[in-house]
């Protein structure tokens, strides 16, 4: 057996694909990219096969396809999408709803709730023998007194209710259907469950909206089809009461008839609400039914039912094709009437019950919120001003928001929803407004914050000085922390914009002063962490916060998550322009670490994703102390103690001390007892590397190292130790992942290359490393057929790569000596790498049998091939291993397989050319 | 067998100068002979005395005679065979002969409590003295001809009314009379039919919170009996115009919709009269009326203020 000997400079010249210079990047912007694809393809060099570059034209079928669907459904969609909007928004909206208030455990329903406390009596009861009397008489219960009935119950009784109501739809039932719809609106007269009525409200509105849904239907279908079911006419979408025949309207007209009937106003008006769409078949003007309601609900006494109410009405006007926001605005007006009572009878009254008013006005807040929001949806600026003047806040255009106090509840929910162009033009006079408006149903420096936040969303604020002296001057009357913080939070992005370093450096001078006087609560800690967080994000260096006034004061009196947070911006400003020079910097940034690092919230995460454990690394592995090499060291060694605790800092530790010994070699050889000393601390870090597979390339990067240090003895314990790892390896991970299994093949493959370097050790033999290579994998269970094939193969590589006179590559420039000077030509080394080959190859040819799936034994065994005969001189012994391979490869691949044709002719060429010498 | 009437109309609403149609449905396992299919048509007023003002005396001999509107009898089909399974025999019939002498105006269907106006129509189908013969009886509900209706448009005035403690003619809470309440409003007493009442309400103040406003939609049956004229006057539909104690100075809306079949034009003929009335009550909150909450809405009491108005029923076109 005999090693081909090699000319590696020669045959990478003759092998290297010629190298043409890039006009783009490969991964810049990609504008060119399709026109260089073409040319590419042009090329059409069929011997060299890409598989990242085939044929597209699959995928881009499959792309006009997907054009097409999108297409189509495209436009069935944007005429639809205008109309389930609405539907989608009150939806959700009724969810936030029932989440804001849940049911409390237990309710207890008042005389008006019989239906629910009966309920399963009539429920068995078959729906034909329930009695109208039954629903005209819920005085009958009242003796009975309230009753308490769990919050689930009370919700799945609704439930029940639904279902009935279909069941009885479904069998052609109406009056039973009338009459459930009935008993769910009368439901909604119960307001003495405060806090379970926004739940009951959306589970009753949801049974009448399916009750107007299903009326509509009907009452369409009867318009459009005759009783044989034969289509007579077709009612277009915006068809007139004119096109609608007699029954049809003799039908709707019976519905309001049935329901006018009713004797109470509430459920009279939800269900003429649920059914209000249905007025078009009688009339081409429903809003006259409209304005109508909007009047009768004043007729309703109870704060929170007539706003409920009103917030039904919302919903239910946007089903109609026309808009008319004159009855939102009344809405609007007669719920701020009714809050003003409300405001007014709790300073009459004393005690508890103002607790009970403000549950009150809580409850009232999300239908205010959702009425203002229906108003402005799809304003013009031009309308804004009317509409200001409607809902009483000006008397003329020039003066839209008058002198006089507003009920501060309904003016922040205008305020949110107001054009933002408004807002920054009106800032000055909003200020005022809301100045004068202070009650009771909402707090004064909410109103102001969100005036805050509202102006943030434009860029440009003309009036923005006179708007932020107004807000300080405000907030500095506040004694509160809390207030201070909230209002300041708002206006903090403006004062950054606009460079107000006055107005700043006086918030945080207040917010320090007001900080040290009393405890900070945790929504207060929330707030400064979002003002802290806004200034971090501003400024660009850590150079401008430490020049800021009380930062660091009020930094110091922060704790718990909030701190946490805020360190990780300073942090993350910190790494952000590269290297870590400036050494106070360097203190400051490591003191923020430890505080990170300290918070338990923090240091207990223990996944990959961990924020503040990936930020620490990254500032290690940035901190550059220059010159001064040792320090560094030191500030490593100082990092070990401190975050030893945090998986995966210790790899950053030894990847930034052996950049150190890098460095230090770089500068010369001056250096060697401190490149030892890096060495050592990176041996002395290793051994607790957990992930045994990043240990083992830890262990490869540190004797690489050693080795361009010249430090032999280093290298030669870190591979020893690296084998060791190896060996350990399915000890300690017995479900071991495929994608492990290459990466530590990979790793093997990589200490393989090292070894080309390293020069043999006289006292165990030459390929003592080698051997035990060989032993090792044997020993290893876990290793597949395929994985031994490419680690057999890497051994003949290397076992031929060391016979050659000249090595392919030296360590530290062929400063230090390699095998081929120690041994090349001494035939006892050459004996023993050619036994230990044909030790290799008989294993090798094992190995590819054992594989079961046929393609990947066929490949292994071309894949042997190619590197047997790339390594070895094509004797007898050495062709037949090589035919036989061959054959296994015809046997697996199909004869057209490129890489069989290109082996057979890579031999063929081989065989040809050592015939020739 | 089973023998079953079906009118043209679904609301089977026809005026006396038009023709009423329909079909009669005969289904039968086996086919029938019979001697003629026979159609009645009969509306009368019927009077009869059941309590309001009449003595036990009238009450027991209180049957009025019925008044007779209509009456008379069709043949659909001569004496003949109908097939086995479904049959549909289709007619038509004029009410009103246009030159027909007629026996009383064509009163609009009602059903009240003491006068119930009603026209029948009756199939009958005579199969000798062997068989029963196979009948069934409908109502078909009868409106006011446009030839007969009001020329004159609706006047569209409103009658205004309002309500102290000093309108009052039945005694009060003492806090209602000392602390005072008004309560203003306008409202139309001529009413058409097909249209709600309208109307408007305010509560200019109150001292006592009030509980609800309601509008009392009453019906006046009178019928002369000898002598005496007995009226009766009953309830027939509330509507809440407010729920508790609302707001001061806000007017609402009245809008009472009439409900079909148990309202008709305000008759005022010979031997009996159909009126209707409309009382506003306000309920106070008080404690006593608690104890009385299932008593008549529309009685006097200490806690109630109320108003009656008359309203005039009319049929346009």
């Amino acid at each position: 057996m005999e090693f081909r000997p090699r000319n590696y400079s020669a045959e990478k010249q003759a092998h290297a694909l010629p190298r043409v210079r890039a006009g783009d990047h490969p991964l810049s912007a990609p504008s060119s990219l399709p026109h260089l694809q073409v040319e590419v393809v042009d090329h059409g060099d069929t011997e060299f096969f890409d598989p990242l570059r085939r044929s597209d034209n699959n995928a881009e079928a499959a792309r006009e396809d997907l054009v097409d669907i999108e297409t189509s459904s495209g436009a069935g969609l944007s005429s639809e999408a205008s109309i389930q909007n609405p539907s989608k928004e009150w939806a959700s909206f009724k969810r936030s709803l029932m989440q804001r208030f849940p049911v409390s455990k237990t309710v207890s329903t008042s005389s008006m709730s019989d239906v629910m406390v009966k309920g399963r009596k009539t429920y068995e009861k078959s729906s034909t023998s329930m009695h109208l009397e039954e629903l005209d008489d819920p005085e009958k219960f009242a003796e009975e007194g309230g009753k308490v009935i769990t919050g689930q119950e009370y919700v799945s009784r609704l439930h029940e209710l639904k279902a009935e109501l279909t069941r009885a739809w479904h069998a052609d039932d109406r009056v039973t259907s009338l009459k459930i719809s009935i008993k769910v609106a009368r439901l909604l007269m119960d307001t003495s469950v405060l806090q379970c009525y926004p739940t009951l409200f959306a589970l009753a509105t949801d049974i009448l909206d399916m009750l107007g849904d299903m009326v509509w239907e009907r009452i369409k279908l009867k318009a459009e089809f005759d009783e044989d079911e034969t289509k007579f006419c077709f009612l277009p979408e915006n068809f007139s009461a004119s096109d609608v025949c007699s029954d049809a309207k003799e039908t709707c007209n019976n519905w309001f008839c049935k329901i006018g009937a009713v004797r109470e106003l509430l459920p009279r008006i939800y269900l003429e609400l649920a059914l209000l769409p249905c007025w078009r078949f009688l009339v081409d003007q429903p809003l006259d039914s409209l304005r109508r309601l909007v009047m009768m609900t004043r007729g309703l006494a109870d704060p929170l039912a007539s706003a409920y109410c009103r917030l039904y009405m919302s919903h239910c006007m946007r089903k109609l094709p026309s808009h008319d926001t004159g009855c939102l605005l009344t809405c609007a007006n007669d719920f701020k009437i009714v809050l003003m009572r409300v405001i007014s009878a709790e300073e009459t009254s004393h005690g508890n019950l103002s607790d009970n008013k403000r549950l009150l006005v809580g409850l009232m807040e999300p239908t205010i919120e959702f009425i203002m929001k229906c108003i402005f949806k799809n304003m013009s600026e031009r309308q804004v001003g009317d509409v200001l003047i409607e809902l009483g806040l000006g008397d003329n255009q020039v003066e839209l928001f008058g002198r006089f106090p507003y009920v501060s509840i309904v003016l922040h929910h205008l305020l949110k929803q107001l054009p933002s162009e408004v807002v920054s033009s009106r800032a000055v006079e909003i200020l005022r407004l809301i100045e004068l408006s202070n009650d009771d149903s909402f707090d004064q420096c909410l109103n102001y914050r969100l005036l805050g936040f509202r102006l943030c969303e434009r860029s440009q604020i003309d009036t923005a000085n006179a708007v932020v002296d107004k807000a300080i001057q405000v907030i500095v009357q506040y004694d509160g922390l809390d207030e201070y913080l909230k209002v300041a939070d708002a206006y903090v992005d403006i004062i950054l914009q606009n460079h107000m370093d006055d107005h700043l450096n006086s918030i945080l001078e207040g917010i320090s002063k007001r900080a040290c006087s009393e405890e900070i609560a945790d929504d207060e800690m929330a707030t400064l962490q979002s003002i802290l967080v806004k200034l971090l994000s501003y400024y660009k260096d850590l150079e401008d916060i430490f020049s800021m006034n009380h930062f660091l004061k009020i930094l110091d009196l922060m704790y718990g998550s909030s701190r946490s947070i805020v360190n990780m911006h300073i942090l993350d400003i910190g790494i952000r322009n590269g290297c870590i020079c400036d050494p106070r910097t360097i203190q400051f940034l490591l003191e923020i670490s430890q505080a990170l690092h300290q918070d338990e919230n923090f240091g207990n995460l223990k996944d990959d994703t961990n924020q503040p454990a990936r930020l620490i690394s990254q500032f290690v592995s940035l901190v550059d102390y220059g010159a001064e090499m040792e320090s560094q060291l030191a500030f490593l060694v100082e990092c070990r103690g401190y975050f030893g605790g945090i998986r995966g800092l210790k790899e950053t530790l030894i990847h930034s001390s052996n950049c150190l010994a890098i460095k230090a070699l770089k500068d010369g050889n001056r250096h060697l007892g401190f490149v030892k000393s890096c060495i050592a601390f990176s041996e002395v870090t290793l051994p607790s590397i957990s992930p045994q597979i990043r240990q083992l390339n830890l262990y490869l990067e540190t004797a690489e190292v050693a080795l361009l240090g010249g430090l032999i003895s280093h290298s030669d314990g870190l591979i020893d130790s690296a084998i060791n790892s190896l060996q350990i390896l399915d000890v300690l991970d017995g479900s071991r992942t495929p994608i492990d299994a290459d990466g530590v093949l990979s790793s093997i493959q990589k200490l393989f290359s090292l070894l080309v370097m390293v020069p043999g050790n006289l006292e165990h033999g030459v390929t003592y490393l080698p051997k035990n290579l060989v032993l090792l994998l044997n020993s290893q269970s876990w290793m597949t057929p395929r994985m031994r094939v490419k680690f057999l193969c890497a051994i003949v590589s290397l076992l031929a790569a060391l016979s050659q006179q000249n090595l392919p590559y030296h360590a530290d420039n062929g400063k230090l000596l390699g095998n081929d000077e120690l041994f090349f030509g001494d035939p006892s080394y050459l004996h023993e790498l050619a036994s230990l080959c044909q030790f290799v190859l008989q294993n090798l040819v094992d190995a590819i049998q054992q594989e079961p799936s046929m393609t990947a034994r066929g490949s292994m065994a071309l894949e042997a091939c190619n590197c047997i005969a790339s390594s070895l001189i094509l004797s007898q012994e050495i062709s037949s291993i090589c035919s036989k391979l061959i054959e296994t490869g015809k046997s697996c691949l199909s004869t057209n397989n490129r890489y069989l044709q290109s082996t057979i002719q890579f031999i063929d060429h081989l065989s040809h050319s050592s015939v020739a010498v | 067998m089973s023998i079953e009437l079906k009118l043209s109309r679904i609301n089977r609403v026809y005026r006396p100068s038009e023709v009423v149609e329909g079909k009669i449905i005969v289904r039968s396992s086996s086919s029938i002979s019979h001697y003629g299919i026979r159609l009645a048509v009969n509306g009368s007023v019927n009077l009869q005395v059941r309590g309001g003002s009449a003595g036990v005396i009238e009450t027991l001999v209180g049957v009025a005679k019925p008044i007779s509107i209509v009456n008379k009898i069709v043949e659909v089909r001569p004496s003949g065979k109908i097939a086995s399974g479904t049959s549909e025999i289709p007619f038509s019939m004029n009410i009103k002969q246009p030159g027909e002498k007629k026996l009383e105006r064509f009163y609009e269907t009602f059903h009240g409590a003491n006068i119930n106006i009603q026209y029948l129509l009756t199939v009958d189908i005579s199969r000798g003295y062997l068989h029963k013969s196979l009948s069934t009886t409908m109502e078909f509900i009868v409106e006011s001809d446009r030839a007969d209706l009001l020329e004159r448009p609706v006047s569209p005035e409103m009658v205004i009314f309002y309500l102290t403690q000093d309108t009052q003619r039945h005694p009060l809470l003492p806090e209602l009379k000392s602390g005072g309440f008004r309560v203003i409003g306008k409202m139309s007493t001529l009413c058409c039919l097909s249209d709600p009442i309208v109307g408007e309400l305010t509560v200019e103040a109150s001292a006592v919170p009030i509980c609800s406003i309601d509008m009392h939609l009453l019906r006046v049956e009178s019928i002369l009996l000898g002598e005496k004229i007995v009226t009766e006057q009953s309830l027939i539909q509330t509507t809440q115009i407010a729920d508790g104690d609302v707001c001061r100075n806000m007017t609402l809306p009245i809008y009472v919709l009439l409900p079909r079949l148990l309202t008709c034009p305000t008759v005022l003929a010979g031997p009996f009269s159909i009126e209707f009335k409309v009382a506003i009550v306000i309920t106070f909150q008080s404690d006593v009326a608690k104890v009385h909450s299932k008593s008549d809405p529309t009685t006097p009491r200490l806690w109630l203020a109320m108003e009656s108005l008359p309203l005039e029923l009319v049929r346009t076109s």
